[in-house]
């Protein structure tokens, strides 16, 4: 007997025990039809049956208030444009509310589909890291701003616009954006090649950059194998083309930096603030970094006003990629106010909010005009680089399950940087990884 | 989890004989708040977890979903070669952690049990790296083994990348658990130590045994009873760690964990249905850990404590 009540006791602590693991998902998941799945990728870049916002919802909207839904505001960016929109709309009955989730993108994309799993309207307006648009847009999360979009289409850069469009539809409104650069102190060669930067490193200390197994490194491996004229997807998105003669160039330089000490080994292990730290302690003649990294080593640090951005250089005997980065205002289909929510979108984009966002916030706007500005050219030395390096820009490949075609990436660059993997084999294991990751159900 | 259900599914407490409730039936209606509480914290959500874990859900369109029965457990666990993997580093990181932990955790408290001058210092000093919180427990080590800068390796004068390479990165890990985890043992066992009765010792003593054969007779069977209770409490820990390689290495080189694995399954890829089903597997694993160890150790436990 006794025995039976301790098999009992500890089942129920295995069981509380193990439940912690999984009961965080029980959001309402809808059971739609339990068909077949059949055809499975031909659905693969359209969506349909999702609710469109048109232009002319935001002239009139019903007075009220909307939430705005954010990553940790580290900049003051977030708060100030709130405050901004209140000030000017409040009088008319419009105003803003600021919510903040955690800093890491991974808890941000959590806390956002915990809400829209519980089609909750706790967040009318989602600042959406712009390799989430394809996801979010499948599971009719978002609302289709393509009335809005197209006919505003001309005033923005090109490459954080295509960010928001996909299948076909306009999923969202830029908001900032973001590409890295190669920084360098001075005295150290400015780099036109890749090539030439990898062996000027090595005569200056060498380059760090994020080559840790994470989101960082995918971008990091991506400029150079765009660059180099690689692609990750076939033109129709239904099967890897990772495994290319390009991609391999790309990886082989990467991997031959390390062994020939022009990186050293531990950037395997570097995110972004590792990077920044070992960058700082002077030892390294070359950085890559995004656009945050210009002010945080030119105004503090050991470096100070010693450190000179460059737009990533080409590959030698191909062509010139940065990788974007940057976040969009992403609409709610749960929102009750999706007219205010726009007019919000809208004036997030707006010249005035994105001239304080590059001046105050050194973050990069995504309207071309501020970038002309007198007063950004003076306090933002970098501003043509910036806006040349977002020209340059390409968007990671967009999918529904593009966190799985980068954890293919990650892992297996990581793997051949670190030496556990030739070059060639990592590609193939990452080629077989993403196709199979493309035909989840 | 029969057991449970089936309780779960036997509150129905009044069945009338003649006049007023039965005994029996007084016991199940008395007994049945703490069941359906039970039912609803505890069986509710992994029997929800086993319901997912047999379908799939779309990442592509919304709201669809298809019956898949066992599949999951096969192709992302059982057959599954970085499930697999998991599984091994899993099974490294408990058996190696926690004999660490028990040796050392044992070494301390026979150290704290002594009486000197100094023991309450010593003791509190013994107990700061349990009060440390987890994550900061694994980003203090990161930061000591990040290279080049970290102090490690400026201490050795090296250059390793402790972090980035596959043995070290889970040495890590087992160092920071076993440098966080060992002072539970030893405040568990001291707790053991101080109800041996001391004339045993004297007699002991009067005997002419030595400290070892003291030790080796007396000590180790008297504190039997608690070293179980902190293995099994340890190894059911150990085998769901999932904070230290999350914050020390993602859950990537080689330090892979069951938690880690099902974690990033389910809520970075959102795979619901096969994410879960790595959950339930990890349970059962943990499950037949935990009979194991009622079965072999269990009764030995209740043969010591009624001697």
């Amino acid at each position: 007997m006794r025995r039976g009540l301790g098999i009992a006791v500890l089942t129920a602590i295995a069981l509380a025990v193990t439940a912690c693991g999984s009961s965080g998902s029980s959001g309402s998941k809808t059971t739609g039809g339990s068909g077949s799945g059949g055809g499975g990728g031909s659905s693969s870049a359209s969506v349909s049956g999702a609710k469109t916002l048109q232009a002319s919802a935001l002239d009139n909207p019903p007075k009220g208030t909307i939430t705005y839904c954010t990553g940790k505001d580290t900049t003051g960016d977030a708060a100030y444009t709130v405050a901004q929109f209140n000030a000017k709309y409040g009088a008319q009955g419009y105003h803003a509310n600021l919510v903040q989730f955690p800093a890491s993108a991974d808890q941000q994309r959590a806390q956002f589909i915990q809400r829209q799993q519980a089609k909750s309207s706790s967040c009318d307006v989602f600042s959406s890291d712009v390799i989430w648009t394809a996801e979010f847009s499948s599971q009719h999360w978002l609302y289709d701003l393509t009335p809005y979009v197209s006919a505003n289409a001309s005033k923005f850069i090109a490459a954080p616009l295509d960010t928001v469009h996909y299948g076909g539809k306009y999923w969202g409104i830029p908001q900032t954006s973001d590409a890295a650069f190669i920084y360098y102190k001075t005295g150290e060669a400015v780099p036109s090649t890749w090539q030439q930067v990898y062996s000027a490193a090595k005569n200056s200390g060498g380059i760090v950059y994020q080559g840790a197994p994470y989101e960082g490194l995918t971008c990091n491996f991506l400029e150079l194998a765009f660059a180099a004229g690689g692609q990750v997807l076939s033109a129709d998105g239904k099967k890897s083309a990772i495994n290319s003669p390009q991609n391999l160039a790309a990886l082989q330089l990467m991997v031959s930096g390390i062994k020939g000490g022009s990186a050293p080994q531990a950037v395997t292990t570097y995110m972004e603030p590792e990077s920044d730290q070992a960058f700082d302690t002077g030892k390294y003649g070359y950085l890559r970094n995004w656009t945050y990294a210009y002010a945080v080593h030119n105004t503090t640090g050991a470096l100070k006003g010693k450190i000179h951005a460059a737009p990533l250089p080409t590959f030698a005997g191909a062509g010139k990629a940065s990788i974007l980065g940057g976040h969009n205002s992403v609409i709610s289909v749960y929102s009750q106010d999706p007219g205010l929510a726009l007019k919000f979108a809208d004036f997030f984009a707006s010249p005035a909010m994105q001239k304080a966002a590059i001046l105050k916030f050194s973050l990069a706007a995504i309207i071309p005009s501020v970038y002309k500005d007198p007063d950004v050219l003076k306090a933002v030395p970098y501003a043509p680089q910036l806006l040349q390096a977002l020209d340059q820009a390409k968007a990671r490949p967009v999918s529904p399950v593009y966190p799985q075609i980068s954890q293919a990436i990650y892992t297996n660059v990581n793997n051949a940087l670190a030496g556990r993997e030739s070059p060639q084999a990592a590609l193939k294991a990452a080629d077989s990884q993403i196709n199979s990751a493309l035909s989840t159900f | 989890m029969a057991t449970v259900a089936n309780q779960v599914g036997a509150p129905a407490p009044t069945r009338q004989r003649s006049k007023g409730l039965s005994e029996k039936a007084l016991a199940r209606l008395m007994v049945s708040p703490s069941m359906i509480l039970i039912a609803l914290v505890a069986a509710w959500p992994v029997i929800y977890a086993i319901w997912l874990s047999l379908h799939q859900y779309s990442v592509r369109v919304a709201g669809l979903s298809r019956w898949v029965g066992v599949d999951n457990y096969w192709t992302s666990g059982l057959s599954n070669p970085d499930w697999r993997s998991a599984l091994y580093h899993t099974l490294i990181f408990t058996v190696v952690s926690v004999s660490f932990e028990v040796v050392i955790g044992l070494g301390m408290a026979l150290a704290m049990h002594r009486a000197f001058r100094g023991q309450g210092l010593l003791r509190t000093v013994v107990l700061v790296p349990w009060a440390v919180l987890t994550v900061v427990t694994a980003v203090m080590w990161r930061t000591m083994f990040v290279s080049p800068y970290g102090f490690v390796n400026t201490i050795l004068g090296t250059h390793t990348v402790w972090l980035g390479q596959t043995p070290y990165a889970l040495i890590i890990v087992i160092l920071a658990d076993v440098w966080k985890t060992s002072p539970f043992i030893a405040l568990l066992l001291l707790a053991g130590l101080q109800v041996i009765p001391d004339d045993i010792y004297e007699a002991a003593k009067v005997d002419g045994a030595t400290t070892w054969q003291q030790f080796v007779r007396i000590t180790l069977p008297l504190l039997k009873p608690a070293i179980l209770v902190a293995l099994i409490f340890r190894t059911l820990d150990a085998l769901r760690i999932f904070d230290l390689p999350y914050v020390l290495t993602q859950g990537t080189v080689g330090t892979s964990t069951l938690s880690t694995i099902s974690q990033q399954t389910f809520a970075t890829n959102r795979l619901y249905g096969e994410g879960s089903a790595q959950a339930i597997l990890a349970f059962i694993i943990v499950m037949m850990v935990s009979f194991a160890y009622i079965r072999f150790i269990g009764g030995n436990i209740r043969g010591m404590t009624a001697e």
